[in-house]
């Protein structure tokens, strides 16, 4: 199998959701950065699991427990922004700096 | 197929009421709303009795699911003590949700998921049921953290746990993606001996696996250099999830992270041995450090629990860079979480009805209560010297604990740990008895009167459990022993 | 002169020359998959080029502001082409999104339903009504009425 080629292919898709997480202003733009980052992890998931063919196709299943997770981690995100833009008008992150970090 | 239901019993029970409580808030009427919390606190407490069964049934260790799913003596102590906080969470969340104008139903709704994905954590043998506890006690407080919608503050506290959140479950899953890649397997029995002896070509990638993972169980614990966004979040959500946040989803994320390196990758000591000891050594002193600046007595809180959590961490983190008595380590650092649970929800209680009397959060702003309130005054100094470890509360004991297994582990790494967290443990002192002082100390502002409505009957309630159990435990520690004893014997043998 | 061995390395079958002889047939047939897709790709755009190129060469060229409006299903557009979509959508999208995964689990069991038999019925059925329960209160809290 090819796999290191897969795994690359996943850490860039890592790396590009990490940077996006940490510098795109827009809310929804964060999210999608999430997105990718879940996304990256699945395709590890499954090159990992294609190389190795274990018995149950335990990776594959992990993925697809990563899939639905990630569905309801983007619902909840998305509710949250939406809260936040019914109080603020924006979507903004760098506005959100009412407490000190 | 078969199933052993008692020793799923608890889960099965918090999933019922789960969906009960959602049922009746869909069919109840306005005015009878409160149902739903008194659903809840049944529900919590019908749970505790298949843990009671199975405590005292002989069957040492029930193994489910071809042992993804495992129920020994650890799962069953660290399960009672989330349903016993989850129970007191909900206690306390009753006047505070009834005083506000949101709907019910689904804060208790969400608190259960919570409760019901640590119960999982405490049982997880296994990469993907782990990640699934993991996900199900988290993703609900990012919405509990955000219950008050209208109050900026509380979206603020909302949107940077979601954030960090999310990020940290990407780190950990792409720890576990590794883990699974390297060893072929889920399961923590199986992972730990395809790593036993991996290929010279594997091992960086084992490294990196047990980084990530590490990374991603440190975000979920707020242990520094990873607990940015806990102060903003204990301050903006309302308090009692705070409470909640500080101790169970603490306790869950800690616990979740011991089974992982405990069971799976006890062979690799050498590698997240000295991961844990940093961990240690930063929270205790950065948590500690960032305390004594504190006005807001929420914010103070906040990095009191990043100091405990790195309190916590010292035993089996001494016990990991020694390389020996991890499982003696292991029952000093779950003794430890108990106790500051335990201690830990009733200083938030005090908060609340403290909060409730004075009208701020400032801690200056509490001069005097002692006098206004004086059965509230001597709650907060129980509450906040325990914290600080001061005989013969429980705080005392859980520290005790913790210095003799670091001593005991016995090499240099270690013992120089145990050092540190006696330096801590000095400078913590400092800024909770400044509370209690402020408290019975300082002068009341003029024109406050006695005190004569008494708290709110089930917040009071949560005040004298947990006050009862910081005593009983401090003044009768064999008591309690018999836990952390049970919880080393059955580790030592799984 | 090279020899007949010698060329037969050159081709598809070089790989089971080392390794694994099960495996490398695996990949070679994999590749062998990539070809054509790359065929097809190749012959796609061919056949694009030469259309858009004989019609390019035979049309007359006569553009006017009306011909170069954008196309929608000839109806005469309006506004920008950026427009905002208005934020309830995000509900129901995200309302879809989970009941769509949901039916990721449902799918293994309907594979497996013959041999997991009873006990199979049973823990779908109380997925299915969990999931019914939460939209059911997603419809009580008004989540899917428009107006």
């Amino acid at each position: 199998m090819i796999l290191p080629q897969f795994l690359i292919l996943a850490a860039a898709l890592f790396s590009l959701g990490v940077y996006g997480l940490l510098v795109r202003r827009n809310a929804v733009m964060v999210l999608l950065a999430v997105e990718l980052m879940l996304a990256a992890v699945n395709i590890n998931l499954v090159a990992f699991e294609a190389a190795l063919r274990t018995s149950q196709a335990v990776g594959q299943v992990f993925a697809i427990f990563v899939i639905t997770v990630a569905a309801a981690e983007v619902g909840i995100g998305l509710a949250i922004v939406l809260m936040i833009f019914r109080n603020r008008q924006s979507a903004n992150v760098d506005e959100f700096d009412l407490m000190k970090w | 197929m078969q199933i052993d239901w008692l020793a799923i019993a608890p889960e099965i029970v918090v999933a019922v009421t789960i969906l009960g409580v959602l049922a009746a808030d869909l069919v109840l009427p306005r005015p009878l709303k409160y149902w739903t919390a008194t659903l809840a606190v049944v529900g919590l407490t019908l749970a505790v009795v298949p843990l009671i069964l199975m405590a005292a049934s002989s069957v040492e260790t029930r193994s489910l699911f071809e042992g993804s799913y495992v129920v020994d003596d650890f799962a069953l102590v660290l399960k009672g003590l989330f349903l016993i906080a989850g129970y007191l969470v909900v206690l306390m969340s009753v006047s505070y949700i009834e005083s506000d104008r949101y709907y019910q139903g689904e804060y208790y709704l969400l608190l259960l998921s919570s409760v019901l994905g640590s119960l999982v954590i405490a049982s997880a043998r296994d990469l993907i049921v782990l990640f699934i506890g993991v996900e199900l006690t988290t993703g609900p407080l990012f919405m509990l953290a955000g219950w008050r919608k209208g109050d900026i503050r509380s979206n603020e506290a909302s949107l940077k746990f979601f954030i960090l959140g999310v990020l940290s479950t990407a780190i950990l899953l792409w720890g576990m993606a590794m883990l699974y890649g390297v060893s072929g397997e889920v399961r923590f029995d199986q992972i730990r001996s395809a790593l036993a002896d991996p290929s010279p070509a594997a091992q960086p990638l084992v490294g990196l696996a047990i980084l990530f993972v590490l990374v991603g169980f440190a975000f979920k614990v707020s242990a520094v250099p990873f607990h940015f966004w806990a102060p903003d979040t204990y301050e903006g959500a309302p308090t009692p999830v705070t409470a909640y946040l500080s101790v169970s989803s603490k306790a869950a994320g800690f616990v979740a992270l011991f089974v992982t390196v405990y069971v799976a990758l006890r062979d690799r000591v050498d590698i997240w041995g000295p991961g844990l000891w940093a961990l240690a050594a930063l929270s205790m002193t950065i948590g500690n450090l960032a305390a004594l600046r504190q006005s807001n007595i929420v914010r103070l809180l906040a990095y009191s629990s990043i100091a405990q959590a790195g309190f916590m961490l010292v035993p089996f983190a001494a016990a990991s860079v020694a390389g020996e008595q991890l499982a003696e380590g292991l029952a000093a650092t779950v003794v430890y979480l108990v106790i500051y649970a335990l201690m830990n929800l009733g200083a938030f209680a005090v908060v609340i009805q403290g909060a409730r009397r004075t009208g701020t959060g400032d801690i200056d702003g509490w001069a005097g209560l002692g006098r206004i309130d004086p059965r509230l005054g001597v709650l907060a100094a129980v509450f906040f010297f325990s914290l600080a470890g001061i005989p013969p509360l429980a705080g005392w004991f859980a520290k005790f604990v913790m210095f003799r297994a670091a001593i005991a582990a016995g090499s240099a790494a270690a013992t120089s740990l145990a050092v540190i967290a006696a330096i801590n443990a000095v400078i913590a002192l400092y800024y909770y008895a400044r509370v209690a002082k402020v408290v019975w100390f300082d002068e009341a502002p003029a024109g406050a009167e006695p005190a004569t409505e008494p708290p709110a009957a089930s917040l009071a309630l949560t005040l004298g459990i947990a006050a009862v159990a910081t005593v009983v435990v401090g003044v009768f520690p064999a008591v309690f022993a018999v836990f952390g004893e049970a919880t080393r014997v059955l580790l030592a043998s799984g | 002169m090279v020899e007949d061995g010698e060329l037969g390395a050159l081709g598809a079958d070089s790989y089971t020359r080392r390794g694994h002889p099960d495996a490398q047939v695996r990949m070679s047939a994999y590749f062998q998959d990539y070809v054509t897709v790359g065929v097809f790709i190749a012959l796609g755009a061919v056949l694009v080029a030469v259309m858009l190129g004989i019609a390019a060469v035979l049309r007359p060229n006569n553009p006017t502001r009306t011909k170069q409006l954008t196309y929608e299903c000839g109806v005469d557009p309006v506004g920008a082409g950026w427009s905002q979509t208005y934020v309830r959508y995000y509900v129901f999208g995200l309302l879809f999104v989970v009941f769509d995964v949901e039916a990721v689990f449902v799918f293994p069991w309907a594979v497996a339903a013959e041999r997991l038999g009873l006990f199979g019925v049973v823990a779908i059925t109380i997925f299915m009504l969990t999931l019914i329960e939460g939209l059911a209160y997603a419809i009580k809290k008004g989540v899917l009425r428009w107006e």
